[in-house]
């Protein structure tokens, strides 16, 4: 076990006493939604590649849901309202819990 | 029913699309229905002219009718934080999938030979509520990842066949549309 150092001892009381602790946007698997525009959805919104919208849209698809952003609750609140926009089924939780 | 091409490209941003009068009146038919089932969630009863005029809402639950569910979903798994999101973003969210029909309906009224033309914006428009439309048919359909098979086998005397074949056009059309935008990501 490593020894933690003052400063990041006080760090991460400062992160659980700031509530900046990460929350996350999970889109869960719809047997509605085509895997073409789950892909495009992510390409768009999140301005991620080709590849990497494909590879999430495939962890959505065999896992059951994947993590695509991360950040404060606000933007996850605001990520979570566009994918609802566009019909995707989107939750937000702590970074921590998912 | 597919008796149109899907959507294709035109020049750099622009897809292009000539449904005949059928499929027009299949679509308008399906926005009517989107836009009439979203006004059910119209807040008549707000106390707070101020609160009304920034979008918040008294619904702080979730629509009892399963597809508007399935639209205006939760955000949160814990039901507290859920309905304080609903409260905020709802009426939002109902007013962007409302224009998303609405702008489907005009373009088709507004073009009786059935030639549409639409740019980015409006291909995401589009995208939206013909996604809206599987997604409310596939709540009436009931679709699940087993389902497929058993809604391939419908007798033509049942009436969930007839929506079957619009959910799966719809399917075709929002892929000709997807199609049309990546190719030119590639």
């Amino acid at each position: 076990m490593a020894i933690k150092t003052e400063s990041a001892i006080e760090a991460e009381i400062k992160a659980i006493f700031s509530d900046n602790s990460p929350w996350v946007t999970l889109v869960w698997d719809d047997p509605v939604n085509l895997q073409s525009y789950v892909t495009y959805v992510f390409m768009e919104l999140f301005g991620y590649s080709k590849a990497k919208a494909t590879e999430l849209m495939l962890q959505v698809h065999n896992e059951g849901k994947a993590i695509v952003s991360t950040g404060s609750r606000e933007e996850m609140e605001h990520d979570v309202a566009r994918l609802h926009e566009y019909g995707l089924w989107a939750t937000i939780q702590r970074g921590d819990l998912a | 029913m597919a008796a149109t091409q899907g959507f294709k490209r035109h020049g750099s941003h622009s897809y292009v699309i000539t449904l005949d009068s059928a499929e027009s009146g299949v679509l308008i038919n399906l926005c009517e229905q989107l836009i009439e089932l979203l006004s059910e969630r119209v807040d008549h009863g707000h106390e707070d002219p101020l609160a009304a005029m920034v979008g918040i809402t008294s619904h702080d639950s979730p629509p009892e009718d399963e597809v508007l569910h399935r639209l205006l979903p939760d955000a949160y798994a814990d039901e507290v934080a859920a309905s304080e999101f609903r409260r905020y973003t709802e009426s939002t969210l109902r007013q962007k999938k409302e224009a998303h029909a609405m702008s489907i309906r005009m373009a088709l009224k507004s073009s009786p030979e059935g030639d549409v033309e639409l740019d980015h914006d409006g291909a995401n428009a589009w995208l939206g509520a013909l996604n809206d439309m599987r997604l409310a048919l596939g709540v009436r359909l009931k679709i699940d990842n087993s389902s497929y098979e058993h809604l391939e086998l419908l007798t033509p005397d049942d009436p969930l066949r007839g929506v079957y074949a619009v959910y799966t056009w719809l399917g075709w059309l929002q892929e000709s549309l997807l199609e049309a935008l990546m190719s030119e990501v590639d």
